[in-house]
């Protein structure tokens, strides 16, 4: 289990997260991305990012709305292929 | 976290993408330490002070903020979350209150270390820390180990200006034995030395045989927190609250002050696991 950033993120990557993030498990390259993800290898499920989210963009993996249950594996890519990831993000909420 | 009062975070930069980017401060299968462990301090058979030096030049914190403390085990960076109990210094000795967890992950190694082994330490992270308006009264409720923060930010505001002082310091913390109550030999220090700090333990298991002796406040957190604000006549519009530890002590204290009409603004919070009935903690100190 870990926690996921899910589409509300996408376009306002506002941060709090990764002030709060006690292992540094959430990233972004911010000349290329329109979100930020979180290392599922990293996350210790401690829920800090998910109370500090203004957007109410993070959750459990597992309490995902299944609209946004692809966004689990969007954030998991991202740290192999952040190139595909960001290709997924583009498909699942075209930019305006 | 429960960050409802006024106060933007420090953010850290972005780290770039990369072929994979570095969680916590290491690559799968590298142990990249930066700490040593100089000494445990037992409480008990389950609680101590660990102090452990960063390599090379301290880096900043803000009084009250937490880091990750990790150690190498089974082929992994195991980490977890602690508040540190130091304050700012150039030092670079940090300490932490520890509990240690039966069967937990990372604990019951924490305590199988010797003096001098190898420690991995993340960045400082975290808001529970001074309310920039000190021209209130601050509040400290803390259960168990959530003590360490409240300690950091005393020492920080006690060392400091006087003008950055609030005026009325009030610390409650709560344990379930005496020998729990860390740091009461400075609390009661301070208590003697400034006259605007109160200090008050209170114990919930005062029938139990390892409490013989004790005459001191007795109950629960929460209950005795609702009480203290009576009886110091504390004022809702210039009092701030800090509360730390037990989720479910600080979901009851939260309820008792939004009772006795103290704004959301005024209550700064971190809890220290995840419970079902509180939701997402800030740090998961159950391992």
């Amino acid at each position: 289990m870990s926690y996921v950033i899910a589409e509300p993120c996408i376009d306002q990557q506002d941060q709090s997260c990764v002030a709060v993030c006690p292992v540094d498990c959430i990233s972004a390259d911010p000349a290329s991305d329109r979100k930020f993800y979180i290392d599922p290898d990293g996350c210790i499920d401690c829920g800090s990012c998910e109370t500090a989210c203004p957007n109410q963009a993070i959750f459990r993996s597992d309490q995902l709305p299944p609209e946004w249950a692809r966004f689990a594996l969007v954030d998991a890519t991202w740290f192999s292929d952040p190139a595909r990831a960001r290709r997924a993000v583009d498909e699942l909420l075209p930019a305006a | 976290m429960t960050r409802i009062a006024t106060g933007a975070a420090v953010l850290d930069p972005v780290r770039p993408a990369g072929p994979r980017a570095l969680a916590g401060g290491g690559a799968p299968g590298v142990f990249t330490p930066n700490a040593t462990l100089v000494r445990r301090l037992d409480l008990t058979a389950s609680v101590a002070r660990f102090v452990v030096r960063r390599d090379g030049p301290a880096i900043p914190h803000v009084a009250g903020q937490y880091l990750a403390l990790g150690i190498w085990a089974d082929g992994r960076l195991l980490q977890r979350p602690y508040s540190t109990a130091s304050p700012p210094s150039a030092s670079g000795e940090l300490e932490f209150l520890i509990r240690r967890v039966p069967h937990g992950a990372l604990t019951p190694r924490l305590w199988e270390l010797p003096r001098g082994a190898r420690l991995r330490l993340g960045s400082p992270k975290g808001l529970l820390t001074l309310d920039p308006r000190r021209d209130r009264a601050a509040v400290f409720a803390a259960s168990g180990t959530g003590l360490a923060p409240i300690i950091s930010m005393l020492a920080a505001v006690l060392a400091g200006p006087a003008e950055a002082c609030p005026p009325r310091l009030l610390v409650l913390h709560g344990v379930s034995y005496v020998a729990e109550l860390a740091y009461r030999g400075r609390l009661e220090r301070w208590a003697a030395i400034h006259p605007g700090l109160a200090y008050e333990p209170v114990i919930s298991r005062p029938g139990d045989p390892l409490n013989a002796g004790w005459n001191g406040a007795v109950g629960h957190l929460d209950l005795a927190l609702d009480a203290a604000w009576q009886r110091h006549r504390l004022d809702r519009q210039r009092t701030v609250t800090y509360l730390c530890g037990n989720p479910e002590v600080i979901a009851a204290a939260t309820r008792l002050l939004a009772a006795r009409g103290v704004p959301p603004d005024a209550i700064v919070a971190e809890r220290y696991w995840t419970t079902p009935n509180t939701g997402p903690s800030a740090l998961d100190r159950a391992s």
